[in-house]
């Protein structure tokens, strides 16, 4: 049963925004903490990333992260909407590979190649199906 | 405990909390708990503060900072190929709670898709 949905143009640019503002947190968040050992404790680690500006880079993201998220939730289900951000996965996948030179393995390839097919098969199921007024 | 177990159950926490987050979000989003379905809309309705939209709004986002916290340590203690695919149970963890709260139909296709993506992420970090 595949249902073609017409899924609203403000829910799909809400979705690409989320996923370009998840890819910009994911990258800053990781360059906050990244300069911390492993070894440090817990308390160290969190006064560290309080101390690193990329952290507060990552924080005014995900200020307008929420707002975009929940207009998107608005219109969609939670269950349709939510996969599409595995595609963030992608992105920081690429960009830390572009910045890093790393060699793109056959398994990456198929990973990515697996969460399009996923968001894939969730894009084609009604975005919702639920009515704002279940009374 | 090892460190990694305890990685491990901070992950499996961190996403737990991030998909009830994600449903509060939604609760919130959608104009309050006439989304949920009986006996939650009942039980909320009749329970003062959460008879509000914006209280959805509030507990979500707090949630959230607590995710924030626990993601945080979790990456400290585990390696990233190991956090990083177990980081995407919150898809399955939302999957079910919409179904359970939320009423929404997640049909086979959708689930086909959860389960693609959680092995893809597996895949991306072998």
């Amino acid at each position: 049963m595949v249902h073609k949905s017409t899924v609203p143009s403000r829910v799909i640019l809400g979705l690409l925004l989320a996923i370009v503002l998840d890819t910009a947190i994911q990258i800053f968040w990781k360059m906050a903490v990244s300069t911390i050992p492993s070894s440090s404790s817990a308390v160290l680690t969190f006064k560290v990333a309080l101390q690193n500006r990329y952290f507060y880079w990552a924080m005014a993201g995900f200020v307008v992260q929420m707002v975009n998220w929940i207009r998107v939730l608005s219109e969609a289900d939670l269950s349709f909407a939510q996969p599409f951000t595995a595609l963030g996965y992608v992105t920081v996948l690429a960009f830390s590979s572009h910045v890093l030179h790393e060699q793109i393995s056959i398994n990456r390839l198929l990973g990515v190649f697996l969460i399009f097919m996923g968001v894939v098969f969730i894009s084609r199921t009604p975005h919702q199906t639920t009515s704002k007024d279940r009374q | 405990m090892t460190a990694s177990g305890t990685g491990i159950l901070t992950v499996v926490a961190a996403m737990t909390i991030e998909s009830f987050a994600q449903m509060c979000l939604k609760v919130g989003a959608s104009g309050g708990p006439k989304i949920l379905v009986e006996p939650y809309q009942s039980q909320s309705i009749s329970f003062a503060i959460l008879s509000y939209a914006k209280s959805w709004i509030v507990i979500g986002i707090l949630l959230y900072l607590i995710e924030i916290g626990l993601w945080t340590l979790a990456l400290h203690q585990l390696d990233v190929s190991i956090a990083f695919p177990m980081g995407s149970l919150c898809f399955v963890g939302v999957a079910l709670l919409s179904q359970l709260f939320l009423g929404e139909s997640v049909g086979r296709l959708r689930w086909i898709g959860v389960f693609c993506i959680l092995a893809g992420t597996v895949f991306i970090t072998l």
